[in-house]
């Protein structure tokens, strides 16, 4: 008998427990990790990490907050009525959407999932995604003040990140598969009666704030690392080679993962190169990037990354190209 | 991961976050008006975390937890926890600057400057856009004064000082190749540096990086604000 009791009680190692344990392995090992830290790329890369988490996690706060509110006041009847019934017309509806959430691309993943477990049409959600970080008011002036005296340059990025997100919202719906996307992203909130609305928004805000914070990381290591890791040579064997050059500029724009606000002032700076690689470099960066990959196969799943962002990157060059040909 | 463990997760992600914007730490990585975003986001994930702690423990916790043992990503945000506690990084400075090459990244914004007032002391991007492009010629024999770190470039000493927009990932940096009796500055020392440009060094050729012959040099704290913006 006692013996059946002593299992009953033995000890079960929780996630607490792992979690006290990696805290006091953690500061045991300090002086290790300050030593093993003083390399001067691993220090470069360490300021480029936290900054690149301190930058976005403000903004995917605002994110998940604005799902939970979302979740708990806009009910998806009201968002039907919002949008036109046709699939195809609610695109360019949802792109111009966009216009009016001024924050980076972190903002705008889990309000794009918090409208798919609303009922948004696939393709409505995701053209938003697309374009919330892209075109708003804040990114659009950064770049303004980014290109002193290139003023074509605003209306060109603007024009190829909208394209870009409309494209991609017609082609999820012409080829998109609906179990490409996991289901936990289509659950919708589940409400029960009587329950507190502000509850509600508190919880969906901090389960978002969990799931999508750990993939934020991931993409910041993934910034951080390949900012030490890619030679600064690249930039100046592509002066004279425009189609090289606009293939390493979307490539830049995908491994530097920089925040939309932001990314114009680096565009602007790397003058040795012509308007046009920069301009992808701008539309291919808010699109698609490591931190966003990681973002988004979390929320959507690795069956939705896998295709998304390699299909968003080739359009992205694309209505990028045919923007600067129509507009510098 | 256990919700309990996620709740003291959060409460240490945002005071992780209100610990930088407390103090001029969180100057190393973003820019200055940005601390007001970090006070704001790290009240708000602490309180999330507190509401959540307060409700499960009156018996609120939703049934149907569907993240059980799913995933271990949630994980990762200890990472910023800890390297944020225990390590603090510094600051990028001279390991940055020759990691972007041996070229001034110049955005031409102008070609004539306004005058400069007496005693001038510049932004050492100010100073590498007039010696660049201003046709002026407001700079040419005046005697300025600029702060910023030493980075060694074999025998060559360079000033710089890098710009950010948003956060450090986007630092571009402005350098300055000094010219005259500096001592032998290591790497990384703060220097403020009276003198004045070598007219015509800043070209294409130079990568825009001017030269400036040095009357007087003083090794200074690190400002509390590294970068420029």
């Amino acid at each position: 008998m006692p013996v059946v009791t002593i299992t009953a009680r033995a000890p079960r190692i929780t996630s607490l427990h792992v979690f006290c344990a990696v805290l006091v392995l953690a500061i045991l090992a300090r002086p290790l990790i300050t030593e093993a830290a003083s390399a001067p790329a691993l220090r470069t890369a360490a300021t480029v990490f936290v900054a690149v988490c301190v930058q976005a996690l403000p903004f995917l706060v605002f994110g998940v907050l604005l799902s939970g509110v979302i979740a708990a006041f806009v009910s998806p009847a009201a968002l039907r009525r919002m949008l036109p019934a046709h699939p195809g017309a609610a695109v360019p509806v949802a792109g111009a959407a966009g216009l009016v959430l001024p924050g980076c691309e972190c903002a705008s993943v889990p309000v794009a999932r918090r409208l798919i477990g609303q009922g948004v049409p696939d393709a409505a959600a995701l053209t938003f995604l697309l374009a919330a970080p892209a075109v708003n008011p804040i990114v659009l002036v950064a770049t303004a003040v980014a290109f002193p005296g290139e003023p074509r340059m605003v209306l060109a990025r603007f024009l190829g990140s909208l394209a870009t997100a409309c494209v991609m919202g017609w082609l999820w719906q012409r080829a998109g598969r609906a179990e490409w996307i996991a289901d936990r992203a289509r659950r919708g909130t589940p409400r029960r009666d009587g329950e507190n609305r502000w509850a509600v928004l508190a919880e969906t805000a901090r389960h978002d704030l969990v799931s999508a914070g750990g993939f934020l990381v991931l993409g910041a290591v993934a910034a951080a690392a390949l900012s030490v890791l890619v030679p600064p040579e690249w930039m100046d064997a592509l002066a004279g080679q425009l189609l090289l050059a606009i293939v390493v500029m979307a490539v830049l724009a995908v491994v530097l993962a920089l925040c939309s606000e932001a990314d114009a002032f680096v565009a602007a700076s790397l003058s040795m190169l012509p308007l046009l690689p920069r301009l992808v470099f701008l539309v291919v960066g808010p699109a698609v990037d490591v931190k966003l990959i990681a973002l988004q196969a979390g929320t959507f799943g690795r069956a939705f990354a896998a295709r998304f962002a390699p299909a968003t990157f080739v359009v992205a060059i694309l209505c990028a190209c045919a923007a600067g040909a129509l507009v510098l | 991961m256990r919700r309990e463990t996620q709740h003291v997760l959060l409460v240490l992600l945002g005071g992780a976050l209100l610990r930088i914007a407390a103090d001029d730490t969180h100057l190393r990585y973003v820019k200055p008006s940005h601390r007001w975003l970090l006070l704001a986001a790290g009240a708000v994930i602490v309180a999330l975390a507190v509401v959540a702690l307060v409700r499960d423990l009156r018996g609120h916790a939703p049934a149907d937890d569907h993240d059980h043992g799913g995933s271990h990503v949630p994980w990762l945000l200890l990472a910023p926890v800890l390297v944020i506690a225990l390590v603090a990084p510094p600051a990028l400075g001279a390991d940055s600057v020759n990691r972007a090459g041996a070229r001034n990244a110049v955005v031409q914004d102008g070609d004539v400057f306004p005058p400069l007032p007496a005693d001038p002391v510049l932004t050492v991007a100010e100073f590498v856009q007039r010696a660049a492009w201003d046709t002026s010629g407001s700079l040419d024999g005046r005697e300025v004064t600029l702060t910023g770190f030493a980075v060694r470039r074999g025998a060559a000493v360079e000033l710089a000082r890098l710009t950010i927009a948003c956060c450090a990932a986007d630092a571009r940096p402005n350098r300055v190749r000094l010219v005259g009796d500096l001592g032998d500055p290591p790497q990384d020392t703060w220097l403020r540096v009276r003198g004045s440009v070598q007219t015509g060094s800043a070209t294409a050729a130079t990568g825009y990086v001017p030269a400036m012959t040095v009357a007087a040099v003083e090794v200074v704290d690190a400002p509390p604000d590294p970068y420029e913006y």
